[in-house]
């Protein structure tokens, strides 16, 4: 089972890498994770920039989840 | 008053080169990897950096790269990716993150006690944290 686990988030992250790659290739179609990113930050509701908030907390929290808790 | 628009930019300005860039964050990265979990420094360490991050993201103060007007129809293919790990992050989650079953946290947290694992996993924390500011 940690054989599975392992396995699995291992699977994720190449994935990850693999899109990434993709993504950047001449006239690929794939936008870069960085462009989905900014396209998820530019949410708004009226003056709030919530996708802004939602996604600069999130890993904020990532952060303290690993390197301080 | 006239407010002042959001800045936009594609030419890094001089002080936003990765020759200043990178050397900040390798220091802070430094100091941060010497920091041991659930000490008050690591809190304050970590709570502090990210902070400062997401104030200078959230002012108008930092130019901001191009935001793209829509995402093409290949953004789904991020969606694999997302899922396999939120699929095995929930499952690992809801079944108590055990020893033989465990969440990726409790995958990483043996590898972040070495320092220098622990600091060049900070410095991918920061770098992917400036680049979120400046999008």
């Amino acid at each position: 089972m940690k054989l599975l686990a392992i396995g699995g988030f291992t699977t994720a992250l190449l994935l990850f890498v693999v899109v990434e790659w993709a993504a950047r290739r001449e006239g690929s179609r794939i936008p870069t994770f960085g462009d989905v990113c900014a396209y998820v930050m530019q949410y708004e509701v009226g003056p709030v920039p919530v996708g802004r908030i939602a996604l600069f907390g999130f890993w904020w929290w990532m952060g303290w989840h690993f390197f301080a808790r | 008053m006239e407010q002042q628009p959001e800045l936009s930019a594609d030419v890094p300005r001089a002080w936003d080169r990765p020759i200043v860039s990178v050397p900040i964050l390798t220091f802070l990265s430094l100091v941060g990897g010497q920091l041991p979990s659930f000490s008050p420094q690591a809190n304050l360490y970590t709570i502090g950096t990210g902070g400062a991050l997401v104030w200078l993201g959230l002012s108008n103060r930092m130019p901001r790269r191009t935001v793209p007007q829509r995402l093409g129809s290949g953004a789904v293919w991020w969606v694999l990716p997302v899922m396999i790990f939120g699929v095995f992050e929930a499952g690992t989650f809801m079944l108590g993150s055990r020893d033989d079953f465990p969440t990726f946290s409790k995958i990483a947290d043996p590898l972040l006690d070495d320092s220098l694992i622990r600091s060049a996993v900070y410095f991918a924390w920061l770098s992917a944290f400036w680049g979120l500011v400046r999008r």
